[in-house]
């Protein structure tokens, strides 16, 4: 399993083996799904949930007993489209109706779609789609109306981005269009776990009142992810960075990966990360409103990541060769971290975004926007959590006159005191000093060639032209 | 609520004292540009610089600390409202920082209300609440004012006092209405202080060098933001002065209140500085520049001071620039956004690139000058 490269470098990074060792030590989930309890169909779902996510799937098992199984079904239906929508062997007249109509085929028995492409690596959750819709019609109508809801408006969404084929040929154009995107595969997911976290009771109601909100806590999800995966994507033949953007930084999209527009891409990837900087704010004003520890975590380790993630691919040429990855040990730190609090998440956000700050380079064109972007998150975490003090108003220390001349008069003896302990202090080393002085000269020291070195030595050193008088005197002796 | 206040084409007569000046001038100039058909007089000592060319501005050279002087002109203008941003120089002396910022505050006070002026807008500073010994994170307006022994620059301290007499002044026997504006670290086309500093030090070769950590926010506004908060202030004042004898909502109140106005965008200290160097030429990469702790350099600054000091002048580095640039120092603008619905309307980066650019214009101007 472990591989020898993983060994070598934990044997040089024992910090992360230790965060690591923390984790699966010392987290105990807030609530554990009760197997015993479970159907046959929904142990098949959770095995699909493992399947299919490897990052959400811990989170989601740990979720409160009232939402476990409604947002376990919630991503295996987003999960289920998305799988049609990748895949670029269905032609565009069979994806289109399934995808707007998604939504009913969830109130289909039985249904199953077998025909994606072979290399689609969740096809088999479409196979035996029918588990899923078993189970999704044994939850709570009220969160099979929000799941329902989401899953069509997703898939006109996705149906829309595919059927344009603009986008096939060039890829995203405006940064509108580009947000417009991760609205529909990330925004709505937001919306949908608001609306299930509020219906179940676990968050407040207010959430839904600052639309804006939830939708960062996707936007900022899917933009990590889309500048993260820009080489893989590109590899595979999908590019979602707007032209927008690139465009300001290279003629052609491919030339990012050339090793000769190094600096232009390192710009460009720089003003994408500050787009998706700018909604961290955001994200930690959402996190301040859950109130269950579950949802909570459910939220903010994802978050963490993301912004651990951006620092990651800031300023670093590697997002342009390979897929870059925060190291498992970061992960377990941040994890830990993110099972806590808001007040850690916060820390982490300032620490994370101070990083990003000090390797933010003065000639790049967003230089500026990036560091207003990180002052923004450390100003709104000061708005939650200030550091400082009120003080108190200038009238309430008003001292009499009495209190006043006391004070004057003890600062004014701490201050003599002071005086004759710097006098002392001074003649006692100025007698030292003339002691081992005197010592030397016994002992046969010639103070007259010191001085005289001592001298040259200093006027060379400032280059001084009376340097040169001294070098001629010295030649004399 | 300044979203209730709408355009208007007018803001009637208008007295801008200062108006010659770095931000006064942006002022008149905004005034001109959103209300056209307003009457702008402005009062300054001197009246040749910055002159606007429009036809509705009138210049009138008066000295504010003349009682007779100022009363003269407010009865012959009969101002509807009030600008207030003179002030004296930061480097005059005390007895002038006192003439200028506390009596002559006062003269116009005085004068206002014997003309019936319905509004008055006063230009303070966000230094009012700044004491040497603490930072300031994130502060808002129910921070105390810092005056007397508590503040040792004499200037604020004047500053201080005249924001106090003309927030008291506020709905007095003649039913005026009057509020104060905090802007911190102005910056813009004409400024003094700010950026033709940056840019000589960058022209110095001073951009190898960084103190500190650079981990401190500090509130840069450009004048364009400072002009804006202050008509909206106007207009508010005017909104609720219309709805006299109404008193607005304690959370809703414009008049007898003090605002900080500034770009709402805090930076890192020395990340404005860099972009100002970048706007100015420089191409430094920033691996090559010098990062020296704030003690080192403190030490350093203490050590030139003395030696300056011996010889009668004042070195470039001193340990108040030291403390200056590694001092946390940035506000919430909530107040404002809340009540005056203000929102800076030119972002820093592209501040900065009017600001820069116009002193190297201004340098080119004065090269070709001495070229002739």
């Amino acid at each position: 399993m472990i591989k020898a490269t993983e060994l070598l470098y934990y044997l040089v990074h024992p910090q992360e083996l230790r965060q690591i060792i923390q984790w699966k030590t010392w987290h105990n989930p807030v609530h554990e799904r009760d197997e015993s309890k479970e159907s046959a169909t929904l142990k098949r779902c959770f095995f699909f949930l493992d399947m299919t996510s490897r990052s959400f799937s811990a989170v989601i098992k740990e979720l409160h007993p009232e939402l476990l199984v409604p947002v376990c079904l919630f991503y295996l239906v987003l999960r289920g489209l998305d799988t049609v929508e990748d895949d670029m062997t269905i032609p565009l007249e069979k994806k289109e109706p399934i995808l707007r109509n998604f939504q009913d085929i969830l109130e289909q028995d039985g249904w199953t779609f077998t025909e994606n492409g072979p290399n689609e690596k969740d096809r088999q959750l479409l196979i035996e789609f029918n588990v899923v819709i078993e189970e999704f019609k044994k939850i709570k109508p009220a969160y099979q109306d929000i799941i329902k809801d989401i899953t069509k408006r997703m898939g006109n969404g996705m149906a829309d981005y595919c059927k344009n084929a603009e986008h096939n040929i060039n890829g995203v154009n405006t940064i509108k269009d580009y947000e417009l995107y991760c609205h529909y595969v990330a925004g709505l997911v937001g919306e949908g776990c608001t609306r299930l976290f509020v219906e179940g009771n676990l968050a407040n109601p207010a959430l839904l009142k600052r639309p804006e909100l939830m939708e960062s806590m996707g936007q900022l999800l899917q933009q990590v992810n889309i500048i993260r995966d820009v080489k893989e994507d590109w590899d595979d033949g999908r590019a979602f960075w707007p032209r927008e953007i690139w465009s300001k930084h290279v003629d052609n999209f491919e030339d990012l990966f050339k090793p000769e527009y190094k600096q232009q891409a390192l710009n460009c990837s720089s003003e994408m990360i500050v787009t998706a900087l700018e909604r961290a704010d955001d994200c930690l004003y959402y996190l301040a409103g859950l109130k269950e520890q579950s949802v909570f975590n459910f939220c903010a380790i994802p978050q963490s990541m993301a912004i651990a993630t951006l620092n990651t691919c800031f300023q670093n040429h590697n997002l342009f060769k390979k897929v870059v990855k925060i190291t498992k040990g970061e992960a377990c730190e941040l994890m830990t971290e993110s099972t806590q609090n808001l007040r850690m998440v916060c820390d982490i956000f300032r620490r994370y975004s101070r990083k990003i700050h000090h390797k933010n380079n003065p000639h790049d064109p967003s230089f500026l926007r990036i560091s207003v972007a990180c002052g923004k998150i450390e100003q709104f975490i000061e708005s939650i959590f200030p550091s400082q003090p009120q003080p108190r108003t200038t009238e309430e220390k008003k001292l009499t006159a009495a209190e006043e001349a006391r004070i004057k008069e003890s600062a004014e003896e701490a201050k003599r005191e002071m005086m004759f302990l710097m006098l002392a202090v001074g003649l006692t080393l100025f007698l030292i000093t003339i002691v081992m002085f005197i010592v030397a000269w016994a002992a046969g020291a010639r103070f007259d060639i010191a001085w005289v070195q001592l001298k040259s030595q200093l006027g060379s050193f400032f280059g001084s032209s009376s340097s040169t008088a001294d070098v001629t005197k010295h030649v004399e002796l | 609520m300044a979203a209730n206040v709408q355009k208007t084409s007018s803001l009637g007569k208008v007295l801008v004292t200062g108006g010659c000046g770095f931000l006064g001038h942006h002022i008149v100039k905004l005034i001109v540009e959103r209300h056209p058909a307003t009457q702008v007089s402005v009062l300054d000592l001197r009246t040749e610089l910055n002159r606007n060319s429009n036809t509705n501005v009138s210049y009138h050279n008066c000295d504010i600390t003349s009682v007779g002087a100022v009363q003269q002109i407010f009865s012959k203008i009969q101002p509807d409202v009030v600008i207030h941003t003179a002030g004296a120089n930061l480097i005059a002396k005390n007895e002038v920082h006192y003439k200028v910022n506390v009596d002559g505050t006062k003269n116009l006070l005085a004068a206002a209300e014997k003309t019936g002026v319905k509004v008055f807008v006063y230009t303070s500073s966000a230094s009012v609440i700044y004491n040497p010994k603490t930072e300031l994170i994130n502060a808002d307006e129910s921070w105390p004012l810092v005056m007397g022994k508590d503040q040792p620059e004499y200037y604020t301290h004047t500053k201080a006092i005249a924001e106090k007499a003309v927030l008291e002044a506020n709905r007095g026997e003649t039913g005026m209405l009057t509020c104060a504006i905090r802007p911190a670290g102005i910056f813009g086309e004409g400024d003094v202080q700010t950026l033709p500093k940056m840019v000589s030090a960058y022209q110095k070769g001073q951009n190898k060098f960084q103190v500190g950590s650079n981990n401190n926010l500090f509130d840069f506004s450009y004048v364009g933001n400072i002009a804006h908060g202050h008509l909206l202030a106007v207009q508010a004042l005017l909104h609720t002065q219309k709805m006299m004898p109404t008193i607005p909502l304690d959370t809703e109140k414009v008049d007898g209140e003090a605002f900080f106005i500034t770009n709402g965008q805090p930076v890192y200290f020395w990340d404005f500085a860099r972009a100002v160097y970048h706007e100015a030429g420089d191409t430094l990469p920033l691996s090559s520049v010098w990062k020296m702790s704030q003690g080192l350099m403190y030490l350093i600054g203490a050590i030139l001071e003395w030696l300056f000091w011996i010889l009668g002048k004042t070195p470039n580095l001193t340990r108040q620039q030291v403390k200056y640039s590694c001092m946390t120092r940035y506000y919430s603008i909530k107040k404002a956004e809340k009540r005056l619905g203000y929102q800076p309307i030119v972002n820093l980066e592209e501040g900065v690139r009017r600001g820069v650019k116009y002193i190297l214009q201004e340098e080119q101007k004065g090269k070709d000058k001495k070229d002739q």
